[in-house]
């Protein structure tokens, strides 16, 4: 191996260490960055939605848990601000 | 976000969309979460999400129309919606207001600003919701 590959190699290393490193110090433990890359990564997504795009219409469940509704169906009247979110 | 809501909610409406949890117990759970006993497995059904929004409805006396999405995640994929976001969408249907990717900017106050900016500064003081600090969705 020639010093060049080496030294790439080494610091490659290094970059990854550091990373790694201020990953686990971010997400609060190196176990916590396992957990983000294995559970949240998958999931997020940078969002694709531009301003003055169509908003999407999607079928939701009421909170009774038995009637349906269309997220467009709330549209057209006044301006609607959508929350997503989950509990925990 | 209840704050805004009680705010606007009379020239604006509202509408908060239940995608699949964050930090479940069998996923990356929160100590924060431990703490104030928010401890929930993912959901596997339709009927186990229905029960933890339910939950979090009433622990948290959370005021805003509410729905939930399919356990295809169609409206989390739609909206790109997942862990958490904001969107304003108008009249016509179309984003007036697309904001980031929670947690890091998920920022209420985005559209506080874009509700400002179309119908001015907030006239009531909304004092009378205690459920204001309301977790996970703000």
């Amino acid at each position: 191996m020639s010093r060049f590959s080496k030294w790439t190699l080494g610091s490659m290393l290094a970059l990854l260490v550091i990373a790694f490193a201020g990953l686990s110090f971010m997400a609060g433990s190196p176990k916590d960055v396992y957990w983000m890359v294995r559970y949240a990564f998958p999931h997020m997504h940078r969002g694709k939605l531009r301003l003055g795009d169509d908003a999407p219409d999607v079928k939701l469940l009421a909170l009774d848990g038995s009637n349906h509704f269309h997220l467009r169906e709330r549209t057209g009247g006044k301006p609607l601000v959508v929350v997503f979110g989950s509990y925990t | 976000m209840v704050k805004i809501y009680n705010d606007y909610k009379d020239r604006a409406d509202f509408l908060t969309v239940y995608v699949r949890e964050a930090h479940p117990t069998d996923e990356w759970q929160m100590k924060s979460n431990v703490k104030e006993d928010v401890c929930y497995a993912q959901p596997k059904t339709l009927e186990q999400r229905v029960a933890i929004a339910k939950d979090f409805v009433e622990r948290q006396k959370y005021p805003l129309p509410f729905g939930i999405d399919d356990m295809n995640n169609a409206a989390d994929l739609a909206y790109s919606a997942w862990p958490e976001r904001l969107y304003v969408i108008d009249e016509h249907g179309q984003i007036a207001y697309a904001g980031g990717m929670g947690p890091f900017n998920y920022d209420p106050e985005e559209v506080r600003a874009w509700l400002t900016k179309r119908f001015g500064p907030a006239t009531q003081t909304s004092s009378m919701e205690p459920a204001a600090k309301a977790a996970g969705m703000h």
